[in-house]
């Protein structure tokens, strides 16, 4: 069995958290239709249980992109790159 | 604790002819909430739904399981009187006609209430047999709307 990287659980709750089989390393809030406020709040808490932080409020409104949301996980010293 | 209907008109906004909760004869905030609907031949969809056979339409019940599971977090201390909007029912499964003179008695549990999104799901039921049961996403969208992204 082979273990996935923390890039690839990034990854994949994007896709799981939007029902998105696009390439998802370029989105951006509201860039596609699935990626809307209510996905987001869902976005948040996937990534909150799978790396166990909490994030704060300023970070989740901060969270505008992929690779903006790679930048807030290193301050909760989570490297997914 | 106990909440009679003014109690709740107070926590949540459905009026009058769509409440579909009489009573909360049970409630911890943040967790669960029960409550108790009777259904009268006086309802105004019993004549139509239908008239040689009377029994709660579907989405009635369903409404009445979301009324019942939106007390679990509208009753917490800063969140009472807000709307809320439905964003997902899964897995609703019908059990039991409900007929006029039928009492049902409905739990309600919340699962995680965060950021103005609740997840949970409710169940009723008639005499201790199960009626209907439903798992629900609902926002809130006051409180959602201060944390997304500008």
């Amino acid at each position: 069995m082979t273990r996935m990287s923390a890039i690839d659980k990034y990854r994949t709750i994007f896709k799981e958290c939007f029902q998105y089989d696009g390439d998802v390393d370029s989105l951006e809030y509201q860039s596609i239709e699935e990626w809307d406020s209510v996905a987001h709040m869902q976005l948040m808490t996937e990534l909150e249980e799978e790396f166990k932080i909490e994030l704060d409020i300023d970070d989740i409104i901060d969270f505008s992109s992929f690779k903006v949301g790679i930048e807030i996980l290193r301050k909760y010293n989570v490297e997914v790159n | 604790m106990e909440l009679d209907v003014t109690q709740i008109l107070k926590i949540q906004e459905n009026r009058h002819p769509i409440l579909f909760i009489d009573k909360i004869t049970s409630i911890n905030p943040g967790d669960s909430a029960v409550a108790i609907k009777n259904y009268s031949y006086n309802e105004w969809f019993f004549p139509s739904h239908f008239e040689d056979d009377p029994n709660v339409p579907g989405f009635i019940q369903i409404e009445s399981l979301v009324q019942t599971f939106i007390m679990t977090f509208l009753s917490i201390e800063g969140v009472q009187g807000n709307k809320t909007n439905f964003l997902k029912i899964n897995n609703a499964v019908f059990k039991k006609k409900i007929v006029p003179g039928d009492v049902t008695t409905i739990y309600a549990h919340l699962e995680s209430f965060k950021r103005g999104l609740a997840k949970g799901k409710a169940h009723s039921e008639v005499d201790g047999e199960m009626a209907c049961s439903a798992e629900f996403l609902v926002s809130v969208p006051a409180i959602l709307d201060k944390f997304k992204p500008k």
